[in-house]
């Protein structure tokens, strides 16, 4: 039996009907149910843990400050249903009063909702109570305590006075601690993680990231307008812009309920789907130049370049396509344009199987990967990873089978599913999912209608909300949106993918030595900048554990002479 | 494609007719109606109107510019074009902005400088031509005016719209 929206309604209905307040349907498959400050956390677990709905995942919780409207702040906790149970996503919302901004912390039972509380705590002042991790998430340390940028009396432009401090996790008695990053080799992006060692061996580990933090959310509330946020969107991350402008539009254009034109969806999943390709290339690469094969990264990026090549045809760049608009795409792919997208997939097709070929066998590649980094299944849903990660772990999710959105509804593609949870396994499903992504191209430029690239738009109607949601090269991705007035958006929340993989990378890293972890933790092909967005302040964190550089220069010397 | 590695910068590479690249204005072409600077994402174009000197001033900033063609899908004369160049690198800041002025017509009633320019009316007349040429100079001379004279029309119109207020003023 399917579990269609309504039968998830019903079974909510059925436990916490005495606690709903409202209920309204933003689209056909989305559900927002408010209920009491007590109940909503509960409900949410109720769904993850026990309502038996096919791989239930956290995709995002969106905290507003809706102050100027209804005099509350609210908080959404979206859940979606996947594994193709069935498509729909529950809001569960809940408003609190600017008295008593707590409610209950779900981390505990369900660690996914980590990362989110603590945003929400850092951006809002929204306390999860018994929250396990006090620390701050997204802020910088030194940033002034009971300042909350989200909030909209907080003008984007201010610049509160800091002063630097930061704790770290205490080291275990007899481990040592290897600081790793933010600068270092193999980081493509500033990032910290703090491996607590024993000898080679990794026992524990930290992060601490959000050194990319530009604001962009702020931005977009206070200074965008709707036309412009697609243009600031596809720079959120610099591999899968257009995944972002393409959730940014489709999240209006569900709050507006606007019909995009049929050949404007099917460009939109042609792009997609060359951006994945390159994305995918992109990461094989670094991961043989990881595990030391430095041939692989060559080849890869070599055919990889094929496929940046055909964007720029198609788009006018290799990257930063501008194609989105709110209800359609800029720029049409001609007749003469189509050709040359066959000839050129073909050529990376065959290209791609020599290179496959190769790379499954080289042993040094194969050993380093193999059984290292393992992400168990039941740890991968506790996380609610996504993507590539999850897929890797043997969960069976694809936003583009479970919910479909733009013309992938009509088309026809396997997801691979491996369950082995190690760097080979996610490896693995990235090499396959780049023969499904050419073929999902090749029907699409086959099938592709006619008709108009834009549909028009009428009115906007302020305070209308709508999720959107599209699979990125590295797993679900989701965008919220609550139209507003003056031609811009009252509250735009960003989830990239990254945001719910990387808090399993120190589960992933416990157990295996040093070497590996610059393998592991880019195993889950790790994006920073789409995983931070939201404030403008510049970090300057003073870390008193860390080594000074001359001292890790010192012991690492010392190491390598044993 | 065999080769491995080509032989850039030492010869030109030329980049694809698709090829998005640095957006430059052809101020022969350019009639100052500032549709590119409304359209911009990223106020990479700003128009400001000197209304001492009676000109008009077309500011493109390229360091700002995201090459996104907003602008040349906007522009009614097809002035603003987005070329192929994209080796960009300069010492000098002056390479980065392109700046022109062009002429603000003078207002029908005081003579002043109005808030269009020569261009932008001849433009007009160009797609008003199907009308009798009277006519055409009538909407002409009715619509330069500039911001003060049309703050007085419009209270004088008023004025005269509703009989009562035409006594109180006598």
């Amino acid at each position: 039996m399917k579990w269609t929206i309504d039968r998830v309604i019903e079974i909510i209905k059925a436990k916490f009907g005495k606690y709903i307040k409202d209920m309204y349907r933003p689209m056909a498959n989305q559900v927002i149910i408010v209920m009491d400050k007590s109940a909503a956390p509960k409900a949410t677990l109720f769904l993850l843990k026990e309502a038996g709905v096919p791989e239930p995942q956290l995709s995002t919780v969106v905290g507003t400050d809706e102050r100027p409207i209804r005099g509350m702040f609210s908080i959404i906790y979206w859940v979606s249903v996947n594994a193709e149970g069935g498509d729909a996503w529950i809001g569960i919302k809940t408003y609190l009063h600017e008295d008593d901004l707590k409610i209950e912390s779900i981390t505990p039972l369900h660690p996914g909702a980590n990362w989110y509380e603590r945003e929400i705590r850092d951006l809002l002042g929204i306390i999860p109570v018994n929250h396990p991790d006090p620390r701050r998430l997204v802020l910088p340390d030194d940033f002034p305590k009971n300042i909350y940028p989200l909030r909209k009396e907080y003008d984007y432009r201010s610049k509160p006075t800091v002063t630097p401090r930061h704790v770290f996790k205490r080291p275990a008695e007899g481990t040592v601690i290897v600081p790793f990053g933010p600068y270092h080799a193999a980081c493509d992006e500033p990032y910290h993680f703090r491996l607590y060692v024993k000898g080679e061996e990794i026992v524990d580990a930290d992060y601490r990231g959000f050194y990319n933090h530009r604001g962009i959310e702020k931005l977009a509330e206070s200074r965008l307008t709707y036309n412009q946020i697609p243009f600031i969107a596809e720079r959120i991350c610099g591999i899968c812009g257009f995944v972002h402008s393409t959730a940014y539009c489709q999240a209006v254009e569900n709050a507006m309920g606007i019909d995009v034109p049929e050949r404007a969806r099917y460009i939109r999943t042609i792009m997609l789907e060359i951006e994945r390709i390159e994305s995918h290339l992109l990461w094989i690469g670094i991961a043989c130049h990881l595990a030391g094969f430095d041939t692989g990264f060559m080849h890869a990026w070599r055919i990889r370049e094929k496929d940046m090549w055909l964007a720029e045809r198609l788009t006018g760049n290799r990257k930063t396509y501008g194609l989105n608009v709110i209800g359609g795409v800029r720029r049409d792919i001609l007749e003469y344009r189509k050709s040359l997208a066959l000839n050129t997939l073909s050529e990376l097709k065959r290209e791609y199987k020599e290179f496959v070929d190769m790379l499954s066998s080289t042993k040094s590649f194969i050993k380093r990967c193999e059984g290292v980094g393992v992400l168990p299944y039941n740890k991968a849903v506790a996380y609610s990873t996504t993507g590539p990660t999850a897929r890797g772990s043997g969960r069976r999710i694809d936003v583009r089978k479970d919910h479909p959105y733009a013309a992938y509804g009509e088309l026809d593609f396997k997801v691979p599913v491996y369950k082995d949870g190690d760097v080979l396994a996610r490896a693995m499903v990235r090499i396959d999912e780049v023969w499904e992504s050419i073929w999902i191209i090749e029907q699409a430029l086959d099938k592709l209608p006619g008709g108009p690239l834009r549909a028009e738009i009428k009115r906007i109607e302020p305070y209308r909300e709508a999720l959107s949601y599209d699979e990125a090269p590295r797993g679900e991705n989701v965008h919220y949106v609550m139209l507003g007035r003056g031609n811009k958006v009252y509250r735009w929340k960003v989830r990239a993918p990254t945001y719910n993989n990387l808090p399993a990378v120190p589960e992933m890293l416990k157990g295996y030595t040093i070497a590996d972890a610059p393998l592991i933790i880019a195993s889950i092909d790790p994006c920073f900048s789409c995983t931070e967005r939201v404030l403008v302040i510049d970090v300057r964190t003073g870390e008193k554990k860390a080594y000074t550089e001359r001292e890790f220069n010192y012991l690492s010397i010392r190491k390598s002479r044993r | 494609m065999s080769y491995v590695t080509l032989n850039y910068p030492f010869e030109p590479l030329e980049a694809p007719p698709e090829y998005r690249g640095r957006p430059r204005i052809d101020p022969k072409l350019c009639v100052g109606c500032g549709a590119c600077s409304r359209v911009c994402p990223s106020d990479a174009i700003i128009v400001e109107d000197n209304y001492r000197d009676g000109l008009r001033r077309i500011k493109l900033d390229i360091s700002r510019c995201i090459r996104c063609a907003c602008c040349e899908e906007a522009c009614p004369t097809g002035a603003i074009k987005l070329t192929r160049e994209f080796e960009l690198a300069s010492p000098r800041k002056e390479d980065f902005t392109q700046i022109f002025e062009l002429r603000l017509v003078k207002c029908s009633i005081c003579g002043k400088p109005s808030d269009y320019t020569v261009r932008q009316v001849e433009k007009a007349k160009q797609i008003l031509s199907h009308l009798p040429k009277e006519e055409v100079d009538e909407i002409i001379k009715r619509i330069t005016v500039c911001r003060e004279c049309r703050r007085k029309k419009t209270i004088r119109t008023t004025f005269e719209s509703i009989p009562i207020l035409g006594l109180i003023r006598a």
